[in-house]
């Protein structure tokens, strides 16, 4: 019973938390030589959405500037960023099903799904020119000494505090 | 001394946490502020921003997923 409140049931201080990312990160780009990425798959997921419509998206410009990245065999939809994103949903689905802290979170007001809404989709449009979110573009691109990791680390931290310091003001 | 209640349900990070630092300026010594929220963050960043600001602090877990903090004001 100490095991399970201790372990399971208590939210695990922050730096045991950034300790096991770092190592599980590192076992993953050793096993699989590629860095952890997760919008990446959303854009894909997207994208395969959009074709089924009818749309041509490689045809895009965005795809003669980035790379897709897709490997030989795989598609939109099977590729080893849906695989990964697949697992951070099971994951986190057993840990909070194991604390027996699941439950289905409603939309509050309004004002939250339109303030939702509009975050996202600025989060998606600086996800797609900044290589990733703040896990691919931050978390994967600083231990790969990648010198983009540390720029968007910059622009993280002062957009975060001039974020809080907007919904502090004026949004709570 | 007052109870206050303050709604943080289906709010993520940093909501709670500003919420409350904005709820307590506006409370007297004393006073206890009951926050409520679904997010298990907050048992962790509100928690330790009350204890470390000197205010007496603990929660409960009030149902699945679900948890109230108390906060007592005391400076």
């Amino acid at each position: 019973m100490k095991f399970y409140e201790k372990i399971i049931k208590k939210p695990w201080p922050y730096w045991v938390g950034g300790i096991l990312l770092g190592v599980l990160n590192i076992i993953l780009l050793a096993l699989t030589g590629k860095a952890w990425k997760i919008t990446t798959g959303f854009l894909y997921w997207g994208l395969s959405f959009l074709e089924l419509l009818g749309f041509n998206c490689l045809d895009w410009y965005y795809f003669s500037v980035y790379s897709n990245q897709l490997r030989k065999g795989e598609t939109f939809i099977h590729n080893y960023y849906t695989i990964l994103n697949l697992a951070v949903i099971v994951g986190a689905l057993v840990a909070v099903l194991w604390a027996s802290e699941f439950k289905f979170k409603k939309i509050k007001n309004r004002r939250q799904l339109f303030f939702g809404l509009l975050g996202g989709i600025i989060m998606g449009y600086g996800t797609r020119l900044s290589f990733g979110c703040n896990i691919g573009a931050y978390f994967s691109a600083i231990p790969s000494f990648s010198l983009h990791g540390w720029v968007f680390a910059i622009f993280m931290f002062i957009g975060a505090f001039i974020g809080t310091k907007i919904l502090f003001k004026y949004l709570l | 001394m007052t109870e206050i209640k303050l709604d943080c349900m289906y709010e993520a990070c940093p909501i709670p946490l500003l919420k409350a630092i904005k709820k307590l300026e506006k409370m007297d010594i004393g006073d206890v502020l009951i926050l409520e929220t679904d997010h298990s963050c907050s048992i962790k960043n509100v928690v330790e921003w009350a204890k470390k600001q000197g205010h007496n602090v603990d929660y409960m877990e009030v149902g699945e997923g679900e948890w109230e903090i108390y906060i007592e004001k005391r400076k």
